[in-house]
């Protein structure tokens, strides 16, 4: 078949981390020099990657647009696919495809003061926009990010999340649910939606990218309506199941909406107008 | 004058192409049902359009295993090989009209802006020559979504069934020209005007329930009967949705792609267990909204040939005439 699809590139693991008990982070490069050097993507774009033999899954691009020697996506071992990737080490190959999906619209914040929550792995799709903004820094306005998770051990990037909040005009709020905590965290407890509404973040001339479990979602948003944020400024990232990831497999839509190619980042002003299928 | 073949120079057309080593498909009757198969020679063919094929033709351009590449393991390298393609010429003959009419729609979904090279290539090197329909059961419904006993779309040859083992041949594409061209014998005689199955529901007011219809309490209550078995999607000339896997050993395989159905709970759900479309009613309202609505709205055509296929084979009886059916009385009755 010429053209083919579905046939991935192939890339070379050439950094693995383990972010948490079950959380790794991969860096991978392209093994051809000529595909790596015409590779471009938007932070907020995802990637179809593949262990063959195993199979492939669906996970956002969590580095920065603007780093150009490697990719980096992260995995939480849940099934069949991470199981097998969570064996893989430096130099093993494994499959790409991509880049797929919409992305950030970055342009469209230039100017504005960016809220980011996340909740649990929901830190790598939020990590990329950081760094870029960071990278981008005098474009932006103040950036807050309200990080959340279980248990301490389950906070993923945990030493860049220091590493953000020396930079100027960064807030950085982290947070374990009830019982998470160690006794030396130094950090809030409570769940999200609370940290939300006790942290005073102003709405001001503000986007929102709220990215996590679809629980963590609903309750956040009555607060950011509290706050002053209305919803065509609120973005968040679905992770509906998908497989080719170029709208024919069909199984991502929601409604009319595919989420592999009209997604995956929509405001929650256009998320109110499809049926509630994600 | 209107071009006549024989049924017997048919067949011989049938013979010809087989032993120029052309893929012929037809329907064939199969322990005691009929079903489109790949021809050994040309009597298995039923070139009369009696019972409806249990399955759809969509299987010869979009076959339910198909490999899409093969990968070799070798240590920390993996090398990814081309599968062959088949590149035989394909012609199925005695399509029925709600069969051949597939293929257009299909070609929304795999040859729309980034082209499905598989599919592509099998369209390609694949004629399509319907024949009228002259039968119809109480599961038909081509005349509900657009399309008819004669309908032309998606065929290359159309062949209308004179009686006394004639068909007048009408070619419709050059694909078409080309196999009856110098075949056919001139004749007078008039084919008869084929009655479909009368319209069952006006789709135009499906469209319009499904505009508001989402959290309709109908969805509940029509589909308690579903076991979730995916026949439904397995048979239909137009269900499309597929799934990738791995097969292979510790040296190699291959990935594919296999037949997938939104009518199974697995299809959509995520790694953390959440699931969009946990239950079952969910999974019929996605393939109704699927065919009357979604892709409607994106290429302006139904995502349905009205063949009945899936309440054919449906062991609990549904389909989606009975759900289309209940929603149009529905509108008619202003109980939306």
């Amino acid at each position: 078949m010429c053209n083919n699809l579905y046939k991935p590139d192939l890339m070379e693991i050439i950094q693995v981390q383990r972010q948490t008990p079950d959380v790794k982070s991969v860096r991978v490069r392209f093994r051809d020099p000529a595909r790596a050097r015409a590779f471009s993507f938007r932070v907020g774009q995802f990637g179809i990657f593949s262990v063959f033999g195993a199979g492939e899954s669906t996970f956002n691009i969590c580095s920065s647009s603007n780093w150009k020697d490697y990719i980096e996506f992260c995995f939480r071992r849940t099934g069949r696919v991470t199981e097998a990737l969570w064996r893989l080490e430096r130099g093993d190959t494994i499959g790409f495809r991509g880049p797929y999906g919409n992305g950030y619209p970055v342009e469209a914040w230039e100017g504005k003061n960016l809220i980011f929550i996340g909740g649990g792995i929901a830190m790598p799709p939020i990590r990329c926009a950081v760094w870029y903004v960071l990278e981008n820094r005098e474009k932006y306005g103040n950036v807050t990010i309200v990080y959340g998770a279980r248990k301490v051990a389950d906070l993923t990037f945990a030493s860049e999340l220091d590493e953000w909040s020396r930079h100027a005009r960064v807030r950085v709020i982290r947070t374990v649910d009830p019982g998470g905590e160690t006794p030396d965290w130094k950090g809030e407890v409570g769940l999200i939606p609370h940290i939300v509404e006790r942290s005073q973040i102003s709405a001001a001339n503000s986007v929102a990218l709220v990215i996590g479990p679809p629980i963590m979602i609903k309750y956040t948003m009555p607060v950011l309506d509290r706050i002053g944020l209305r919803d065509e400024d609120i973005y968040t990232s679905l992770e509906n199941r998908m497989k080719c990831g170029v709208g024919k497999c069909g199984r991502c839509n929601a409604g009319h909406v595919y989420v592999c190619t009209d997604g995956p980042v929509f405001t929650m002003q256009q998320l109110r107008s499809i049926p509630n299928d994600f | 004058m209107s071009a006549i073949i024989h049924e017997s120079g048919l067949r011989t057309l049938i013979d010809g192409w087989l032993a120029s080593g052309k893929l012929v498909a037809a329907p064939v009757e199969v322990s005691g049902r009929v079903l489109y198969q790949r021809l050994k020679s040309s009597g298995e063919a039923i070139l009369e359009s009696r019972e409806r094929p249990a399955n759809s033709i969509k299987q010869f351009l979009f076959p339910r295993h198909q490999a899409l590449f093969r990968y070799r393991l070798n240590g920390k390298q993996v090398e990814l090989v081309d599968s062959a393609d088949d590149t035989r010429e394909q012609i199925i003959v005695a399509a029925r009209p709600c069969d051949a009419a597939s293929l257009p729609v299909l070609d929304h979904i795999f040859n729309c802006d980034c082209k499905d090279a598989g599919f592509d290539e099998a369209r390609q090197r694949t004629t399509v020559i319907a024949l009228a329909c002259n039968s119809h059961d109480e599961a038909c419904f081509c005349t509900s979504v657009g399309l008819g006993p004669s309908s032309e779309a998606g065929a290359d040859a159309l062949l209308v069934d004179l009686g006394d083992s004639e068909f007048e041949v009408r070619v419709l594409t050059d694909k078409g020209r080309k196999l009856f061209e110098g075949r056919t014998e001139p004749g007078t005689r008039e084919a008869p005007a084929l009655e479909g199955p009368p319209r069952k529901f006006d789709a135009g007011a499906v469209r319009q329930f499904l505009a508001n219809g989402f959290d309709n309490p109908l969805w509940g209550e029509e589909s308690v009967g579903c076991l979730g078995c995916g026949v439904c999607t397995y048979t239909c000339p137009v269900c499309h949705c597929f799934d990738m896997v791995d097969e292979g050993n510790a040296a190699g395989g291959e990935r594919v792609r296999n037949w997938d159905s939104c009518q199974f709970q697995m299809f959509t759900q995520h790694a953390s267990g959440h699931n969009p479309r946990a239950t079952q009613s969910q999974r019929q309202r996605q393939r109704i909204y699927h065919k009357f609505s979604i892709y409607p709205e994106r290429f302006g055509a139904l995502l349905c040939t009205g063949c009945g296929n899936c309440a054919r084979n449906c062991p609990a009886g549904l389909g989606v005439l009975r759900l289309l059916e209940k929603i149009d009385s529905r509108v008619r009755q202003q109980h939306v």
